[in-house]
């Protein structure tokens, strides 16, 4: 209503000057066509052959480039510019006119012009937890490095290297290279661990606030077992997880698998569970998130408390560190600390448009 | 005796004004053509828009900076400001203006929307040089300002700037024009209760 009424009294004011002009754009869908459409297009691609802007604005109809994000990047890019999320500065910003609440009609607005059904939304694309795994699927190479640490025995060493590739809406392929050095007690063996490739499919892209994922990984026994690198076996491990959104900052996400070895009967298989609440302290992608993890195998119980760090305007970049504390069963478990260097690394291409 | 002394001059050249930018949209608002400002010179060769400093001397620069978006041009074309102050920004055009500052690296200051007329809003800028300012919306549009805390003046219509309190001293002076350039810094010798004509002629 008080937008209306200054919408109103402008038009008013201006008279003589606007009798001659087209009139001032009230709904979003007018604001797109008198003003966004300049650079972005009637029809949300950007194709234009004389756009005034030198950067080529994204395709709004490319689902898998307008849905990984959350709304609050949009909101900020829409309010504050492109800078906001890491993209160019000829994106201006238009919170300083638009209420809170055009600029989330906005964001609905440019998501519409992707009619493809079935892509999850980037509400649920949460920051990755240490242990638990993710349930929105990604294109993502991390880094991850594990310093393990058991009373009366030698220090372990492990570095996983992780490629993870989504495939269509819903799908994403992942492969772990872990090389490692442990010392069983004799000497250290340094070398290559298990190799796993895992699959995961979004059951529900549908709903708002939860995304349940099922997964499949297999480990294979490609390190030497008895150099204390490799379990000597495949295992096959089916999993379930899920993200839940809290209100804008807060979120849950969480894992439940069973490890099932190759040579072993069904009832020596692992439940592993991991519980991960997490906060971030501001709606940026550059954004510190503190979180809070509770893990185990079995009936152990762990907790992981860690702190995660966008190294980007994007957030295609980010760091993060935790120790992992055992709360029971203190002796077999010991203290590992762990750590994450991940690149989006299909962001850089989202970035430059 | 008056403590300090002033620096008046001319700025001449002998270049000519650019012809009118055709306007690629908005002709209502914008009309068929806008004038090319980059170089505003008289019919006696007096160029307008010459930004002169007296380096090192500290001078109370305006706390804001009023910039109006008229007919798809910037008024005023340059201005003045000290760092930290803020320009306020105001649109009388039925369009969507917008007003990107940048640093000359060309790192942004800010870009915000002015997309009814009669909108304002003012931004802070902090870092010290000239900020350019241009619209995304309408690419001719162009405007200077000028961020310092240093003695300076711009130079009139007529080509005329004065600097007046510059401490006697010898000083090399700062010059800046947006498309023209001086060929050497000017030397000028100031003494206390004197004034120092000066002119300063720049090229392309």
């Amino acid at each position: 209503m008080r937008a209306f009424l200054i919408v109103l009294s402008l038009m008013l004011f201006s008279a003589s000057s606007a009798a001659a002009q087209d009139p001032t754009p009230t709904t979003v869908p007018e604001m797109w066509n008198s003003w966004c459409a300049r650079c972005h297009g009637k029809d949300g691609t950007g194709k234009l052959p004389d756009r005034p802007v030198t950067v080529e604005p994204m395709d709004f109809t490319q689902c898998s480039l307008t849905t990984p994000e959350g709304d609050s990047d949009w909101e900020a890019v829409i309010s504050h510019g492109g800078p906001a999320a890491g993209l160019s500065s000829q994106m201006p910003g238009f919170g300083d006119f638009l209420k809170p609440e055009q600029v989330s009609e906005f964001v609905s607005f440019i998501r519409g012009f992707c009619k493809e059904k079935g892509w999850p939304t980037g509400n649920l694309n949460l920051p990755r937890p240490m242990f638990a795994e993710k349930a929105f699927p990604e294109n993502e190479f991390i880094l991850a490095p594990v310093v393990s640490h058991k009373p009366d025995e030698p220090v372990g060493v492990a570095f996983a290297s992780i490629y993870e590739r989504r495939i269509g809406k819903r799908a994403q392929l992942e492969a772990v290279f872990p090389i490692e050095s442990v010392d069983p007690g004799e000497e250290r063996n340094s070398g290559v661990g298990d190799v796993e490739v895992g699959l995961k499919f979004a059951l529900t892209p549908s709903v708002s606030n939860h995304l349940f994922t099922v997964g499949f990984d297999v480990s294979m026994p490609t390190g030497s077992e008895s150099k204390g690198l490799g379990g000597g076996q495949f295992v096959f491990e089916p999993y379930l997880a899920t993200a839940t959104t809290i209100g804008s900052q807060t979120y849950l996400q969480t894992q439940f698998k069973l490890e099932l070895p190759e040579n072993e009967s069904w009832r020596d298989h692992a439940f592993v569970y991991n519980i991960y609440l997490g906060r971030d302290l501001k709606l940026s992608p550059s954004t510190f998130t503190f979180g809070f993890e509770i893990n185990g195998e079995n009936e152990e119980v762990a907790v992981t408390p860690q702190l995660r760090k966008g190294l980007s305007r994007t957030g295609a970049l980010a760091g993060a560190v935790g120790v992992r504390l055992p709360i029971n069963h203190r002796d077999e478990q010991g203290v590992t600390w762990v750590g994450y260097l991940l690149w989006e690394y299909l962001e850089p291409v989202r970035s430059r448009r | 005796m008056r403590v300090g002394g002033s620096i008046i001059g001319v700025v001449k050249t002998k270049a000519t004004p650019n012809a009118p930018i055709r306007a690629s949209i908005d002709p209502k608002i914008c009309g068929e053509s806008v004038p090319d400002e980059s170089v505003i010179v008289d019919a006696a060769g007096s160029l307008a828009n010459v930004m002169v400093t007296v380096p090192g001397v500290k001078a109370t620069q305006p706390a804001e900076a009023m910039f109006t978006n008229e007919k798809c041009r910037f008024v005023p074309h340059v201005a003045l400001m000290r760092p930290g102050g803020m320009v306020k920004m105001t649109s009388k055009d039925a369009t969507l203006h917008t007003m990107h500052a940048a640093a000359a690296d060309g790192k942004a200051f800010f870009n915000v929307s002015l997309p009814i007329p009669n909108f304002s809003l003012s931004r802070p800028v902090d870092k010290a040089g000239v900020a350019t300012l241009s619209c995304s919306t309408h690419t001719w549009m162009r405007a200077y300002l000028g961020v310092t805390d240093e003695l300076t003046a711009t130079s009139a219509a007529d080509g005329k700037f004065r600097l007046d309190g510059v401490p006697a001293g010898t000083y090399q002076l700062r010059v800046w024009h947006e498309a023209l350039k001086i060929a050497a810094a000017p030397k000028v010798v100031v003494k206390d209760g004197e004034t120092v004509t000066i002119e300063l002629v720049l090229t392309k």
